[in-house]
């Protein structure tokens, strides 16, 4: 089944990202040894429902296991 | 009712079909972590069941064609059949307690009508750091990062 992409003008996408920062800023603030890229992406995956986020990691758990035969 | 993500049709009756009939079980390890925001990747989905010798659990298998298969040699603990395949069994859990309290750290996520449990972040990662495997190792610092995100945004919902 094809997915409709909504659409997503610069400025959206760049306010999008400015709020991620801060989260990211405010999380590593309360836990400095923590890895910036873990945190984003948790605060990333957290946006999507939890079914998808669990098929996001499937599609890449089994590609990756296909790439290493 | 169409399959939502991530499941087929057979796998998500499969999962319906248990918890219609009651059987306890939870989703644990790397597939429990990613329902829950943590940023790590996974091949199968591994369900704990508090009692595998439960009738209730062989007739849900038989229900949906599916049936359990026991560990042997290279194989752990298995479910063949259809729509099962993509479900590991887990029958033990290193570092963690009884799966009767266990199930207290559950979260639940919806699934269509009925909610599966998940056992909690915190939980997961302490049973990575007991098993500690090479494969655990690579996830700790991820799952650890992904829970202190989770509690700091807790904190600040709770301050509002």
């Amino acid at each position: 089944m094809k997915r409709r992409v909504q659409p997503i003008d610069a400025a959206k996408a760049s306010r999008w990202a400015q709020r991620l920062s801060t989260r990211v800023g405010k999380i590593l603030a309360a836990h400095p040894d923590a890895d910036p890229d873990n945190v984003r992406h948790t605060l990333i995956l957290l946006e999507q429902p939890p079914l998808e986020r669990l098929q996001r990691s499937l599609i890449r758990g089994r590609a990756t296991a296909i790439f290493r035969k | 009712m169409a399959a939502p993500l991530p499941f087929s049709e057979s796998e998500l009756r499969l999962l319906q079909v248990l918890l219609k009939r009651k059987v306890r079980f939870m989703v644990v390890g790397l597939s429990a972590a990613t329902l829950q925001g943590a940023p790590v990747v996974t091949q199968d989905v591994d369900l704990w069941f508090e009692n595998l010798g439960e009738l209730k659990i062989s007739r849900a298998l038989q229900e949906v064609g599916a049936a359990y298969v026991p560990p042997s040699n290279f194989n752990p603990p298995m479910l063949a059949g259809a729509g099962a395949e993509l479900f590991d069994i887990v029958l033990r859990m290193d570092g963690l307690k009884s799966f009767a309290e266990e199930i207290k750290n559950c979260v639940d996520v919806p699934l269509g009508r009925q909610k599966l449990k998940v056992l909690s972040l915190e939980r997961i990662l302490a049973s990575k750091i007991a098993a500690n495997r090479a494969k655990d190792k690579l996830t700790i610092p991820v799952l650890r990062d992904a829970l202190a995100a989770m509690q700091t945004l807790k904190r600040r919902a709770k301050k509002k």
